[in-house]
This record gives C-alpha cells, sequence and structure tokens, in this order.
C-alpha cells in the first residue's frame, strides 16, 4: 500500500486514541490512549520519510525524540496517578478537581 | 501493488486498529491494558513495512517492553480503585464518537484527495540506515539528542520523587470478593 493507505491506518489511530481520552474515567486508561495517539504520530513521520524523503535521516531523529518524549510522558504521568489516587484516594479524572474553582 | 502485500498491509492495520478499540471501550481495564500488546505490536509490524528497520526494533522495546510494564504495573499499584460494574466512561461518550469519527473522515478524505509528491526512491538497507541515523546523532544532530537524554533523565528523577511515598501508605484497596460479583459481563 502506498503513503495514503499508512496516513489513514495513522489517522484512524488517532481518533480512536482521542475518543479513549475524551471518554475514559480511569485516569490510566486516559494514559493508554494518549500512547495511542503518540504512536499514530510516529507512524506518520515513519510513512512521510518512507515515501517521501526515504534517504533522509532528519524524519528519524524527530521519530526517535519523539519516542523519548512518550517514555517520558509514560513515566510522570503514572507517578501523577499514583500521587492522585494516594490523595483523594479514587482514580477517576473528574474527582480529582481540588483546582476547580 | 502485489496481493501479497495488500494483504500484510490489511492485515497489520487490522491488527493495529481491532486492538486499540478494545483498549478505548473494554469494561475492565486490565483487559484494556493486555489489548494494548497487540496493538503496539501491530505499529511494529506495520514500521517493519515501512523498512524502518531500528524503529521497528525500538517499537518493541519500548512499548512492548517497557511502557506496557509501567501500565500494567500502575494497575496493579491501583487495583480496585473502580468499582468495575459501574460504567467506565463518561457522559461525552456519543459526543466523543460522533466528534472522533468526524475527524477521521474527515482527515482521511484530505490526505487521500491531496497530491503527495511520492518520490520513487527507495530506503538504504538496515544497516546502511541505521548506520547514518547513528552518525547523524552524535553530529549534526548531537544537540537533540542530548536534550532528548537530559529529559529522559529529569523525567527519571521526577517520576521518583512524585511517585516517593512520604504521606504515608497507598489505601488498602477493597478486597477482591466484594467487587467482583458483577463482572460477569466483562468486555
Amino acid at each position: 500500500m502506498g503513503l495514503t493507505g499508512f496516513l489513514t491506518i495513522s489517522a484512524l489511530l488517532f481518533a480512536v486514541g482521542t475518543y479513549g481520552v475524551i471518554t475514559r474515567r480511569n485516569a490510566i486508561a486516559v494514559l493508554m490512549g494518549i500512547e495511542l495517539m503518540l504512536n499514530a504520530a510516529n507512524l506518520n513521520f515513519l510513512a512521510f520519510w518512507r515515501f517521501l524523503h526515504p534517504v533522509a535521516v532528519e524524519p528519524q531523529v524527530f521519530v526517535l525524540v519523539g519516542l523519548t518524549v512518550a517514555a517520558a510522558d509514560a513515566a510522570i504521568g503514572l507517578a501523577v496517578v499514583l500521587n492522585i489516587y494516594r490523595d483523594f484516594g479514587a482514580i477517576e479524572v473528574d474527582r480529582a478537581d481540588s483546582l476547580k474553582g | 501493488m502485489d496481493t501479497a502485500s495488500l494483504l500484510v498491509f490489511i492485515s497489520l492495520g487490522v491488527l493495529t486498529l481491532v486492538p486499540a478499540l478494545f483498549v478505548v471501550n473494554s469494561r475492565s481495564i486490565v483487559h484494556a491494558g493486555f489489548w494494548l500488546l497487540p496493538c503496539f505490536l501491530g505499529v511494529a509490524g506495520l514500521y517493519a513495512a515501512l523498512e524502518a528497520h531500528f524503529f521497528f526494533v525500538t517499537q518493541l522495546l519500548i512499548y512492548a517492553g517497557a511502557i506496557l510494564v509501567l501500565v500494567l504495573f500502575a494497575l496493579m499499584l491501583t487495583r480496585n480503585a473502580m468499582n468495575p460494574t459501574e460504567s467506565q466512561s463518561n457522559r461525552l461518550k456519543p459526543v466523543a464518537a460522533l466528534v472522533c469519527t468526524a475527524f477521521a473522515a474527515g482527515s482521511t478524505f484530505i490526505l487521500v484527495k491531496h497530491p503527495w509528491a511520492i518520490t520513487t526512491d527507495t530506503p538504504k538497507p538496515a544497516g546502511v540506515q541505521t548506520e547514518a541515523l547513528g552518525n547523524a546523532l552524535i553530529q549534526n544532530y548531537a544537540v537533540p539528542f542530548e536534550v532528548a537524554s537530559l529529559l529522559l533523565l529529569a523525567a527519571l528523577i521526577g517520576a521518583i520523587v512524585l511517585a516517593k511515598s512520604d504521606r504515608g501508605p497507598v489505601p488498602e484497596p477493597a478486597p477482591l470478593a466484594d467487587l467482583t460479583s458483577g463482572t460477569a459481563g466483562g468486555e
């Protein structure tokens, strides 16, 4: 399949991840949705690299930095979720509302 | 385009998207966590189909290895934090479904219509390509590489500081027997 096939899969994966982020009540499930969205972004980058600039190395550097950000995001996000669980005794995102005016 | 590679592409797409739907819809959060694995494997397969050999291996190591284990650890540490008989999604469900379907349809329409300047070049073989990436990371792109490693170090220390317990122990989860009675209809 050509470029459009990969981009379509990436767009669908991103939409599914967004749906998870919006609808899930469990904070860890929200983080799973964010992981799906980051995967879609990396897939998009590599599809463009393969079909538009296959000899360039810059897109791969972008994807490597994106992977690093995704790993840091997962570690920090889960640590924050554990803290919320400790402070509120709940893991639902709509019950951690102390900053709400 | 021969039928064999089309078949491989379609099965990789199904392997990625169907588990992703289960990740966002399954009622049991542990099932959702395990559904991440085939999804990540499908993305790794797509990387292999794109001839991005280094990222195929990286996807297996970081996502299917590290991040999945991290998510499952967090699930176990917050065991029974939510009653599995309650709904796992909020009241935005129909709106979110509408918005995400519209986004997927609209962006697919645009990117199919757009005249992409596709080249006939092919990527270099695995060894050459990975060597070029490694050279770029210590020559032209040394600064982004170092910034990425600083970011990882900051995330490492930050995660330890955040998760370190100085406010008493994690609350004791409710016993399993109290909650498992109504989970027969899970998934």
